[in-house]
Protein backbone atom coordinates (compact mmCIF):
# COMPACT_ATOMS: atom_id res chain seq x y z
CA UNK A 1 0.00 0.00 0.00
CA UNK A 2 2.74 2.37 1.01
CA UNK A 3 4.69 1.54 -2.13
CA UNK A 4 1.68 2.19 -4.24
CA UNK A 5 1.12 5.63 -2.74
CA UNK A 6 4.74 6.66 -3.17
CA UNK A 7 4.54 5.49 -6.77
CA UNK A 8 1.53 7.66 -7.34
CA UNK A 9 3.07 10.67 -5.68
CA UNK A 10 6.18 10.27 -7.82
CA UNK A 11 4.21 9.97 -11.05
CA UNK A 12 2.08 12.95 -10.18
CA UNK A 13 5.16 15.04 -9.53
CA UNK A 14 6.77 13.95 -12.78
CA UNK A 15 3.62 14.73 -14.67
CA UNK A 16 3.40 18.19 -13.12
CA UNK A 17 6.99 18.96 -14.04
CA UNK A 18 6.41 17.62 -17.52
CA UNK A 19 3.38 19.82 -17.97
CA UNK A 20 5.23 22.78 -16.45
CA UNK A 21 7.47 22.90 -19.53
CA UNK A 22 4.41 23.13 -21.74
CA UNK A 23 2.92 25.82 -19.51
CA UNK A 24 6.11 27.89 -19.61
CA UNK A 25 6.40 27.60 -23.38
CA UNK A 26 2.80 28.53 -23.96
CA UNK A 27 2.86 31.45 -21.56
CA UNK A 28 5.84 32.92 -23.37
CA UNK A 29 4.24 32.33 -26.75
CA UNK A 30 0.88 33.58 -25.53
CA UNK A 31 2.41 36.69 -24.01
CA UNK A 32 4.21 37.53 -27.25
CA UNK A 33 1.20 36.77 -29.43
CA UNK A 34 -1.28 38.73 -27.33
CA UNK A 35 0.98 41.77 -27.14
CA UNK A 36 2.39 41.54 -30.62
CA UNK A 37 -0.60 40.66 -32.74
CA UNK A 38 -2.19 44.12 -32.50
CA UNK A 39 0.63 45.83 -34.40
CA UNK A 40 0.98 43.16 -37.06
CA UNK A 41 -0.47 44.31 -40.31
CA UNK A 42 0.66 44.67 -43.89
CA UNK A 43 2.32 48.01 -43.25
CA UNK A 44 4.25 46.62 -40.30
CA UNK A 45 5.67 43.83 -42.42
CA UNK A 46 6.47 45.87 -45.52
CA UNK A 47 7.66 49.31 -44.51
CA UNK A 48 10.57 50.82 -42.62
CA UNK A 49 10.29 52.23 -39.09
CA UNK A 50 9.07 55.83 -38.81
CA UNK A 51 8.84 58.58 -36.21
CA UNK A 52 11.77 57.48 -34.09
CA UNK A 53 10.73 53.83 -34.50
CA UNK A 54 7.40 54.36 -32.75
CA UNK A 55 5.34 53.67 -35.90
CA UNK A 56 5.90 52.22 -39.31
CA UNK A 57 7.22 48.70 -39.80
CA UNK A 58 10.20 46.41 -39.56
CA UNK A 59 10.69 45.42 -43.17
CA UNK A 60 14.44 46.22 -43.30
CA UNK A 61 15.02 44.10 -40.21
CA UNK A 62 13.12 41.14 -41.71
CA UNK A 63 15.15 41.39 -44.89
CA UNK A 64 18.38 41.79 -42.92
CA UNK A 65 17.74 38.71 -40.82
CA UNK A 66 16.84 36.77 -43.93
CA UNK A 67 20.12 37.77 -45.60
CA UNK A 68 22.06 36.78 -42.50
CA UNK A 69 20.39 33.37 -42.35
CA UNK A 70 21.10 32.67 -46.02
CA UNK A 71 24.60 34.12 -45.89
CA UNK A 72 25.77 32.20 -42.84
CA UNK A 73 24.20 28.94 -43.98
CA UNK A 74 25.91 29.26 -47.37
CA UNK A 75 29.21 29.40 -45.53
CA UNK A 76 28.64 27.11 -42.55
CA UNK A 77 26.61 24.34 -44.17
CA UNK A 78 29.14 23.11 -46.75
CA UNK A 79 32.01 23.61 -44.31
CA UNK A 80 30.24 21.80 -41.50
CA UNK A 81 29.07 18.89 -43.63
CA UNK A 82 32.50 18.43 -45.20
CA UNK A 83 34.25 18.51 -41.88
CA UNK A 84 31.79 15.99 -40.43
CA UNK A 85 32.32 13.75 -43.45
CA UNK A 86 36.04 13.97 -42.85
CA UNK A 87 35.92 13.09 -39.16
CA UNK A 88 33.30 10.39 -39.54
CA UNK A 89 34.20 8.75 -42.83
CA UNK A 90 37.87 9.37 -43.49
CA UNK A 91 39.83 10.16 -40.39
CA UNK A 92 39.44 6.85 -38.58
CA UNK A 93 39.84 6.82 -34.83
CA UNK A 94 43.18 8.51 -34.28
CA UNK A 95 44.16 11.41 -32.09
CA UNK A 96 43.46 13.99 -34.83
CA UNK A 97 39.76 13.15 -34.73
CA UNK A 98 39.74 13.24 -30.96
CA UNK A 99 41.23 16.73 -31.04
CA UNK A 100 38.80 17.92 -33.72
CA UNK A 101 35.84 16.57 -31.72
CA UNK A 102 37.08 18.15 -28.52
CA UNK A 103 37.58 21.50 -30.24
CA UNK A 104 34.15 21.31 -31.86
CA UNK A 105 32.56 20.70 -28.47
CA UNK A 106 34.52 23.55 -26.93
CA UNK A 107 33.55 25.85 -29.77
CA UNK A 108 29.90 25.04 -29.07
CA UNK A 109 30.32 26.12 -25.48
CA UNK A 110 31.76 29.58 -26.14
CA UNK A 111 29.37 32.40 -25.24
CA UNK A 112 27.99 34.10 -28.33
CA UNK A 113 29.21 37.55 -27.31
CA UNK A 114 32.76 36.20 -27.60
CA UNK A 115 32.03 35.21 -31.17
CA UNK A 116 30.85 38.77 -31.72
CA UNK A 117 34.08 40.13 -30.36
CA UNK A 118 36.11 37.71 -32.43
CA UNK A 119 34.12 38.57 -35.55
CA UNK A 120 34.71 42.24 -34.99
CA UNK A 121 38.44 41.76 -34.48
CA UNK A 122 38.96 39.43 -37.43
CA UNK A 123 36.32 40.08 -40.08
CA UNK A 124 35.41 43.70 -39.43
CA UNK A 125 38.85 45.13 -38.58
CA UNK A 126 41.65 42.80 -39.59
CA UNK A 127 40.16 41.67 -42.90
CA UNK A 128 38.57 45.06 -43.40
CA UNK A 129 35.06 43.96 -44.28
CA UNK A 130 33.69 46.66 -41.99
CA UNK A 131 30.28 46.33 -40.38
CA UNK A 132 28.70 44.32 -43.16
CA UNK A 133 26.51 41.39 -44.13
CA UNK A 134 29.71 39.57 -45.01
CA UNK A 135 31.29 40.06 -41.59
CA UNK A 136 28.02 39.26 -39.81
CA UNK A 137 27.39 36.11 -41.84
CA UNK A 138 30.95 34.90 -41.27
CA UNK A 139 30.64 35.48 -37.53
CA UNK A 140 27.29 33.72 -37.35
CA UNK A 141 28.61 30.85 -39.43
CA UNK A 142 31.47 30.29 -36.98
CA UNK A 143 28.83 30.23 -34.26
CA UNK A 144 26.65 27.56 -35.87
CA UNK A 145 29.49 25.50 -37.30
CA UNK A 146 29.77 23.20 -34.25
CA UNK A 147 26.03 22.62 -34.28
CA UNK A 148 26.07 21.64 -37.96
CA UNK A 149 29.15 19.45 -37.53
CA UNK A 150 27.64 17.65 -34.55
CA UNK A 151 24.26 16.98 -36.10
CA UNK A 152 25.83 15.91 -39.40
CA UNK A 153 28.15 13.53 -37.56
CA UNK A 154 25.21 12.01 -35.74
CA UNK A 155 23.37 11.70 -39.04
CA UNK A 156 26.33 9.94 -40.65
CA UNK A 157 26.73 7.61 -37.68
CA UNK A 158 23.10 6.58 -38.10
CA UNK A 159 23.81 5.27 -41.61
CA UNK A 160 24.30 1.49 -41.27
CA UNK A 161 27.81 0.29 -42.11
CA UNK A 162 26.27 -2.41 -44.28
CA UNK A 163 25.39 0.30 -46.81
CA UNK A 164 29.02 1.34 -46.99
CA UNK A 165 30.42 -2.18 -47.30
CA UNK A 166 27.71 -3.05 -49.82
CA UNK A 167 28.71 -0.14 -51.99
CA UNK A 168 32.45 -0.75 -51.70
CA UNK A 169 31.93 -4.43 -52.49
CA UNK A 170 30.45 -3.39 -55.85
CA UNK A 171 33.62 -1.58 -56.82
CA UNK A 172 32.50 1.90 -55.83
CA UNK A 173 35.22 4.19 -54.52
CA UNK A 174 34.96 5.65 -51.07
CA UNK A 175 34.01 9.05 -52.47
CA UNK A 176 31.27 7.52 -54.63
CA UNK A 177 30.01 5.59 -51.62
CA UNK A 178 29.80 8.78 -49.59
CA UNK A 179 28.19 10.83 -52.36
CA UNK A 180 25.71 8.28 -53.64
CA UNK A 181 24.81 6.23 -50.59
CA UNK A 182 25.93 7.71 -47.28
CA UNK A 183 24.99 11.37 -47.75
CA UNK A 184 21.59 10.75 -49.36
CA UNK A 185 20.72 8.35 -46.54
CA UNK A 186 21.83 10.83 -43.90
CA UNK A 187 20.15 13.80 -45.56
CA UNK A 188 16.91 13.90 -43.53
CA UNK A 189 18.90 14.04 -40.30
CA UNK A 190 21.35 16.56 -41.72
CA UNK A 191 18.39 18.78 -42.53
CA UNK A 192 17.37 18.59 -38.88
CA UNK A 193 20.72 20.16 -38.06
CA UNK A 194 19.99 22.84 -40.60
CA UNK A 195 16.66 23.60 -38.92
CA UNK A 196 18.34 24.03 -35.56
CA UNK A 197 20.94 26.32 -37.14
CA UNK A 198 18.30 28.56 -38.67
CA UNK A 199 16.75 29.04 -35.26
CA UNK A 200 20.12 29.80 -33.75
CA UNK A 201 21.23 32.23 -36.47
CA UNK A 202 18.03 34.22 -36.62
CA UNK A 203 17.82 34.63 -32.86
CA UNK A 204 21.37 35.58 -31.91
CA UNK A 205 21.99 39.21 -31.05
CA UNK A 206 25.48 39.31 -29.59
CA UNK A 207 27.42 38.08 -32.64
CA UNK A 208 25.82 40.64 -34.94
CA UNK A 209 26.06 43.50 -32.49
CA UNK A 210 29.58 44.56 -33.53
CA UNK A 211 29.69 43.01 -36.97
CA UNK A 212 26.64 43.97 -39.01
CA UNK A 213 23.60 45.20 -37.14
CA UNK A 214 22.46 48.76 -37.74
CA UNK A 215 20.40 50.64 -35.18
CA UNK A 216 18.33 52.35 -37.80
CA UNK A 217 18.71 51.96 -41.54
CA UNK A 218 15.54 52.64 -43.50
CA UNK A 219 16.84 51.46 -46.88
CA UNK A 220 17.67 47.93 -47.96
CA UNK A 221 21.26 46.73 -48.43
CA UNK A 222 22.66 46.75 -51.93
CA UNK A 223 25.87 44.79 -51.45
CA UNK A 224 27.59 42.29 -49.16
CA UNK A 225 29.50 45.19 -47.62
CA UNK A 226 26.39 46.98 -46.40
CA UNK A 227 25.10 47.02 -42.88
CA UNK A 228 21.60 45.74 -42.24
CA UNK A 229 19.03 45.90 -39.52
CA UNK A 230 18.23 42.53 -38.00
CA UNK A 231 15.24 41.39 -35.97
CA UNK A 232 16.89 40.40 -32.68
CA UNK A 233 18.97 43.56 -32.51
CA UNK A 234 16.02 45.69 -33.57
CA UNK A 235 14.04 44.15 -30.73
CA UNK A 236 16.81 45.04 -28.34
CA UNK A 237 16.97 48.58 -29.66
CA UNK A 238 13.21 49.06 -29.44
CA UNK A 239 13.11 47.76 -25.89
CA UNK A 240 16.06 49.71 -24.51
CA UNK A 241 17.12 52.66 -26.54
CA UNK A 242 14.36 54.08 -28.69
CA UNK A 243 13.46 57.75 -28.62
CA UNK A 244 10.25 56.92 -26.79
CA UNK A 245 10.47 53.47 -25.27
CA UNK A 246 6.88 53.38 -24.04
CA UNK A 247 5.55 54.25 -27.49
CA UNK A 248 7.72 51.73 -29.26
CA UNK A 249 6.92 48.85 -26.88
CA UNK A 250 4.12 47.44 -29.06
CA UNK A 251 6.56 47.54 -31.98
CA UNK A 252 8.95 45.46 -29.89
CA UNK A 253 6.33 42.81 -29.25
CA UNK A 254 5.44 42.78 -32.92
CA UNK A 255 9.09 42.28 -33.80
CA UNK A 256 9.36 39.39 -31.35
CA UNK A 257 6.31 37.78 -32.87
CA UNK A 258 7.70 38.10 -36.39
CA UNK A 259 11.02 36.63 -35.24
CA UNK A 260 9.30 33.64 -33.69
CA UNK A 261 7.10 33.36 -36.76
CA UNK A 262 10.08 33.26 -39.14
CA UNK A 263 11.81 30.55 -37.11
CA UNK A 264 8.57 28.59 -36.93
CA UNK A 265 7.96 28.82 -40.67
CA UNK A 266 11.54 27.81 -41.44
CA UNK A 267 11.17 24.83 -39.11
CA UNK A 268 7.93 23.78 -40.72
CA UNK A 269 9.39 23.97 -44.23
CA UNK A 270 12.47 22.02 -43.24
CA UNK A 271 10.59 19.33 -41.36
CA UNK A 272 8.22 19.00 -44.29
CA UNK A 273 11.19 18.33 -46.59
CA UNK A 274 12.67 15.99 -44.01
CA UNK A 275 9.45 14.06 -43.64
CA UNK A 276 9.13 13.65 -47.40
CA UNK A 277 12.69 12.38 -47.74
CA UNK A 278 12.16 9.96 -44.91
CA UNK A 279 8.87 8.64 -46.18
CA UNK A 280 10.52 7.87 -49.47
CA UNK A 281 12.74 5.18 -47.94
CA UNK A 282 11.85 4.18 -44.43
CA UNK A 283 9.17 1.67 -45.09
CA UNK A 284 10.25 -0.98 -42.63
CA UNK B 1 40.08 -20.13 -60.62
CA UNK B 2 40.97 -18.93 -57.15
CA UNK B 3 44.04 -19.92 -55.28
CA UNK B 4 45.29 -19.12 -51.82
CA UNK B 5 48.92 -19.84 -50.97
CA UNK B 6 50.22 -20.03 -47.41
CA UNK B 7 47.87 -17.45 -46.00
CA UNK B 8 48.45 -16.11 -42.52
CA UNK B 9 46.16 -13.41 -41.23
CA UNK B 10 46.29 -11.36 -38.05
CA UNK B 11 43.92 -9.08 -36.18
CA UNK B 12 46.44 -7.12 -34.13
CA UNK B 13 48.34 -9.90 -32.35
CA UNK B 14 45.65 -12.52 -32.82
CA UNK B 15 46.33 -14.94 -35.64
CA UNK B 16 43.01 -15.67 -37.31
CA UNK B 17 44.29 -17.78 -40.22
CA UNK B 18 47.17 -20.19 -40.05
CA UNK B 19 49.08 -21.15 -43.16
CA UNK B 20 46.10 -21.89 -45.38
CA UNK B 21 46.48 -23.03 -48.97
CA UNK B 22 43.62 -24.10 -51.18
CA UNK B 23 42.32 -23.94 -54.75
CA UNK B 24 38.77 -23.30 -55.83
CA UNK B 25 37.64 -24.52 -59.23
CA UNK B 26 35.79 -22.29 -61.68
CA UNK B 27 32.09 -22.98 -62.22
CA UNK B 28 31.76 -24.78 -58.98
CA UNK B 29 30.45 -24.05 -55.51
CA UNK B 30 32.91 -24.25 -52.65
CA UNK B 31 31.54 -24.14 -49.13
CA UNK B 32 33.41 -23.17 -45.96
CA UNK B 33 32.08 -24.63 -42.73
CA UNK B 34 33.31 -24.52 -39.18
CA UNK B 35 32.44 -23.24 -35.71
CA UNK B 36 32.04 -19.48 -35.06
CA UNK B 37 35.33 -17.66 -34.95
CA UNK B 38 37.16 -20.32 -36.94
CA UNK B 39 38.28 -17.83 -39.58
CA UNK B 40 36.08 -18.91 -42.48
CA UNK B 41 34.53 -15.45 -43.01
CA UNK B 42 37.92 -13.78 -42.64
CA UNK B 43 39.27 -16.13 -45.28
CA UNK B 44 36.33 -15.39 -47.60
CA UNK B 45 36.81 -11.63 -47.29
CA UNK B 46 40.41 -11.94 -48.43
CA UNK B 47 39.30 -12.54 -51.99
CA UNK B 48 37.70 -9.14 -52.50
CA UNK B 49 39.99 -7.48 -50.00
CA UNK B 50 37.16 -6.49 -47.68
CA UNK B 51 39.54 -7.13 -44.80
CA UNK B 52 41.38 -4.01 -45.93
CA UNK B 53 38.56 -2.03 -44.32
CA UNK B 54 39.38 -3.35 -40.85
CA UNK B 55 42.08 -1.49 -38.94
CA UNK B 56 45.18 -3.19 -37.59
CA UNK B 57 45.06 -6.30 -39.73
CA UNK B 58 47.97 -7.98 -41.47
CA UNK B 59 48.12 -10.60 -44.17
CA UNK B 60 50.89 -12.86 -45.39
CA UNK B 61 50.80 -15.13 -48.40
CA UNK B 62 49.32 -14.91 -51.86
CA UNK B 63 45.77 -14.75 -53.17
CA UNK B 64 45.35 -15.39 -56.84
CA UNK B 65 42.12 -14.65 -58.68
CA UNK B 66 41.97 -15.13 -62.45
CA UNK B 67 45.76 -15.35 -62.65
CA UNK B 68 46.33 -12.11 -60.77
CA UNK B 69 47.89 -11.77 -57.39
CA UNK B 70 45.22 -9.54 -55.88
CA UNK B 71 47.46 -8.30 -53.08
CA UNK B 72 49.98 -7.01 -55.58
CA UNK B 73 50.73 -3.29 -55.15
CA UNK B 74 49.58 -2.62 -58.71
CA UNK B 75 46.19 -4.22 -58.12
CA UNK B 76 43.30 -1.78 -58.26
CA UNK B 77 40.99 -2.74 -55.40
CA UNK B 78 37.89 -1.17 -56.97
CA UNK B 79 38.43 -3.19 -60.15
CA UNK B 80 38.96 -6.33 -58.10
CA UNK B 81 35.67 -5.85 -56.27
CA UNK B 82 33.87 -5.50 -59.57
CA UNK B 83 35.39 -8.79 -60.61
CA UNK B 84 34.70 -10.51 -57.27
CA UNK B 85 31.17 -9.80 -56.10
CA UNK B 86 29.93 -10.30 -52.57
CA UNK B 87 26.64 -11.10 -50.88
CA UNK B 88 26.41 -10.42 -47.17
CA UNK B 89 24.86 -12.16 -44.22
CA UNK B 90 22.06 -9.68 -43.80
CA UNK B 91 20.39 -8.36 -46.95
CA UNK B 92 21.75 -4.83 -47.36
CA UNK B 93 19.93 -3.13 -50.22
CA UNK B 94 20.56 0.61 -50.51
CA UNK B 95 17.76 3.03 -49.64
CA UNK B 96 17.05 3.43 -53.32
CA UNK B 97 14.57 1.99 -55.78
CA UNK B 98 14.78 -1.64 -56.86
CA UNK B 99 16.04 -0.52 -60.26
CA UNK B 100 18.67 1.83 -58.84
CA UNK B 101 19.95 -0.86 -56.49
CA UNK B 102 20.81 -3.11 -59.41
CA UNK B 103 22.02 -0.23 -61.58
CA UNK B 104 24.27 1.09 -58.83
CA UNK B 105 27.33 -1.00 -59.62
CA UNK B 106 27.03 -0.14 -63.31
CA UNK B 107 26.74 3.56 -62.60
CA UNK B 108 29.65 3.82 -60.20
CA UNK B 109 31.84 1.83 -62.56
CA UNK B 110 30.73 3.89 -65.55
CA UNK B 111 29.53 0.84 -67.43
CA UNK B 112 27.36 1.47 -70.42
CA UNK B 113 24.73 3.95 -71.49
CA UNK B 114 21.14 4.23 -70.39
CA UNK B 115 19.88 1.47 -72.62
CA UNK B 116 22.63 -0.92 -71.64
CA UNK B 117 21.91 -0.31 -67.98
CA UNK B 118 18.23 -0.94 -68.57
CA UNK B 119 18.97 -4.28 -70.24
CA UNK B 120 21.59 -5.30 -67.75
CA UNK B 121 19.28 -4.60 -64.80
CA UNK B 122 16.63 -6.80 -66.33
CA UNK B 123 19.10 -9.60 -67.12
CA UNK B 124 20.49 -9.50 -63.62
CA UNK B 125 17.07 -9.62 -62.02
CA UNK B 126 16.16 -12.55 -64.24
CA UNK B 127 19.37 -14.35 -63.30
CA UNK B 128 18.64 -13.74 -59.64
CA UNK B 129 15.15 -15.24 -60.09
CA UNK B 130 13.53 -12.03 -58.94
CA UNK B 131 12.33 -10.43 -62.18
CA UNK B 132 8.79 -11.81 -62.18
CA UNK B 133 8.22 -10.59 -58.64
CA UNK B 134 9.48 -7.04 -59.17
CA UNK B 135 9.06 -6.18 -62.85
CA UNK B 136 5.98 -4.06 -62.14
CA UNK B 137 7.52 -2.12 -59.27
CA UNK B 138 11.07 -1.35 -60.31
CA UNK B 139 10.65 2.21 -59.10
CA UNK B 140 9.49 1.23 -55.64
CA UNK B 141 11.84 1.32 -52.66
CA UNK B 142 13.91 -1.83 -52.20
CA UNK B 143 12.78 -1.85 -48.58
CA UNK B 144 9.29 -2.84 -49.67
CA UNK B 145 10.58 -6.30 -50.57
CA UNK B 146 10.63 -9.23 -48.14
CA UNK B 147 13.94 -10.32 -46.60
CA UNK B 148 14.36 -13.16 -49.10
CA UNK B 149 13.57 -10.89 -52.03
CA UNK B 150 15.99 -8.30 -50.68
CA UNK B 151 18.72 -10.92 -50.56
CA UNK B 152 18.03 -11.94 -54.16
CA UNK B 153 18.10 -8.25 -55.06
CA UNK B 154 21.55 -8.05 -53.50
CA UNK B 155 22.58 -11.05 -55.58
CA UNK B 156 21.19 -9.35 -58.72
CA UNK B 157 23.10 -6.22 -57.74
CA UNK B 158 26.31 -8.25 -57.53
CA UNK B 159 25.63 -9.99 -60.86
CA UNK B 160 24.99 -6.72 -62.70
CA UNK B 161 28.66 -5.75 -62.89
CA UNK B 162 29.55 -9.12 -64.47
CA UNK B 163 31.86 -10.59 -61.86
CA UNK B 164 33.59 -13.91 -62.36
CA UNK B 165 33.49 -14.86 -58.69
CA UNK B 166 30.72 -14.44 -56.14
CA UNK B 167 31.49 -14.63 -52.45
CA UNK B 168 28.57 -15.35 -50.14
CA UNK B 169 28.90 -14.84 -46.41
CA UNK B 170 26.11 -16.88 -44.82
CA UNK B 171 23.65 -15.51 -47.37
CA UNK B 172 20.62 -17.33 -45.99
CA UNK B 173 21.23 -17.17 -42.26
CA UNK B 174 18.78 -14.28 -41.78
CA UNK B 175 16.07 -15.83 -43.96
CA UNK B 176 13.12 -18.15 -43.45
CA UNK B 177 13.28 -21.75 -44.80
CA UNK B 178 11.40 -21.05 -48.04
CA UNK B 179 13.53 -18.03 -48.91
CA UNK B 180 16.58 -20.10 -48.00
CA UNK B 181 15.51 -22.79 -50.43
CA UNK B 182 15.11 -20.21 -53.19
CA UNK B 183 18.60 -18.87 -52.55
CA UNK B 184 20.01 -22.38 -52.64
CA UNK B 185 18.31 -23.12 -55.95
CA UNK B 186 19.66 -19.85 -57.24
CA UNK B 187 23.21 -20.76 -56.18
CA UNK B 188 22.81 -24.00 -58.07
CA UNK B 189 21.73 -22.13 -61.23
CA UNK B 190 24.46 -19.53 -60.99
CA UNK B 191 27.20 -22.13 -60.80
CA UNK B 192 27.31 -22.58 -64.55
CA UNK B 193 28.42 -18.97 -65.07
CA UNK B 194 30.27 -18.08 -61.89
CA UNK B 195 32.71 -19.39 -59.37
CA UNK B 196 30.89 -19.37 -56.07
CA UNK B 197 32.36 -19.48 -52.60
CA UNK B 198 29.93 -19.67 -49.73
CA UNK B 199 30.39 -19.52 -45.97
CA UNK B 200 27.66 -21.24 -44.04
CA UNK B 201 26.82 -22.29 -40.52
CA UNK B 202 24.33 -24.76 -41.81
CA UNK B 203 25.92 -28.09 -42.68
CA UNK B 204 22.90 -29.39 -44.53
CA UNK B 205 23.15 -26.31 -46.68
CA UNK B 206 26.79 -26.97 -47.43
CA UNK B 207 25.90 -30.56 -48.31
CA UNK B 208 23.05 -29.42 -50.58
CA UNK B 209 24.70 -26.63 -52.54
CA UNK B 210 28.42 -27.24 -52.74
CA UNK B 211 30.77 -29.36 -54.81
CA UNK B 212 33.66 -29.03 -52.45
CA UNK B 213 33.76 -28.22 -48.77
CA UNK B 214 36.47 -26.84 -46.55
CA UNK B 215 36.26 -27.37 -42.80
CA UNK B 216 37.91 -24.67 -40.72
CA UNK B 217 38.75 -24.80 -37.06
CA UNK B 218 40.76 -22.35 -34.93
CA UNK B 219 42.16 -20.64 -37.99
CA UNK B 220 43.27 -23.81 -39.70
CA UNK B 221 41.90 -25.59 -42.71
CA UNK B 222 41.36 -29.01 -41.18
CA UNK B 223 40.00 -30.78 -44.21
CA UNK B 224 39.17 -29.84 -47.78
CA UNK B 225 37.63 -32.33 -50.16
CA UNK B 226 34.63 -33.19 -52.30
CA UNK B 227 31.47 -32.42 -50.38
CA UNK B 228 30.15 -35.96 -50.76
CA UNK B 229 33.30 -37.45 -49.36
CA UNK B 230 33.48 -34.91 -46.57
CA UNK B 231 29.99 -35.67 -45.32
CA UNK B 232 30.02 -39.44 -45.87
CA UNK B 233 33.54 -40.33 -45.06
CA UNK B 234 35.65 -37.54 -43.59
CA UNK B 235 39.32 -38.17 -43.09
CA UNK B 236 39.86 -36.32 -39.85
CA UNK B 237 38.27 -37.01 -36.54
CA UNK B 238 37.56 -33.29 -35.89
CA UNK B 239 35.58 -33.10 -39.11
CA UNK B 240 33.63 -36.20 -38.16
CA UNK B 241 32.86 -34.71 -34.75
CA UNK B 242 31.77 -31.40 -36.18
CA UNK B 243 29.51 -32.67 -38.93
CA UNK B 244 27.86 -35.17 -36.67
CA UNK B 245 27.06 -32.33 -34.31
CA UNK B 246 29.27 -33.40 -31.43
CA UNK B 247 30.41 -29.79 -31.04
CA UNK B 248 30.14 -26.42 -32.76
Amino acid sequence: MNRKISQQIAFTLFRIFGLLVVVILFSILGFIVVNGIQVINWEFLTTAPKDGMTTGGIFPAIVGTFYLIVGSLLIAFPLGVMSAVYTNEYAGRGWIVKIIRMMTNNLAGIPSIVFGLFGMALFVNKLGFGDSILAGSLTLSVLVLPLIIRTTEEALKAVPDSFRTGSLALGATKLQTIRKVVLPTALPNIITGLILSVGRISGETAPILFTVAAYFLPHLPTSLYDQVMALPYHLYALATSGTDIEASRPMAYGTALVLIGIVLIMNLIASFIRRRLERKWKRN
Amino acid sequence: MIEAKNINFYYDEFQALKNISMKMEPNSVTAFIGPSGCGKSTFLRLFNRMNDLIDNTRMEGECIVDNQNIYDKKMNVDTLRKQVGMVFQKPNPFPKTIFENVAYGLRVNDLGNKQFIQERVEESLISAALWDEVKDKLNKSAFELSGGQQQRLCIARALAVSPSVILMDEPASALDPISTLKIEELIHDLKKDYTIVIVTHNMQQAARVSDKTGFFMLGELVEYSDTKKMFLNPEKEETQNYITGRFG
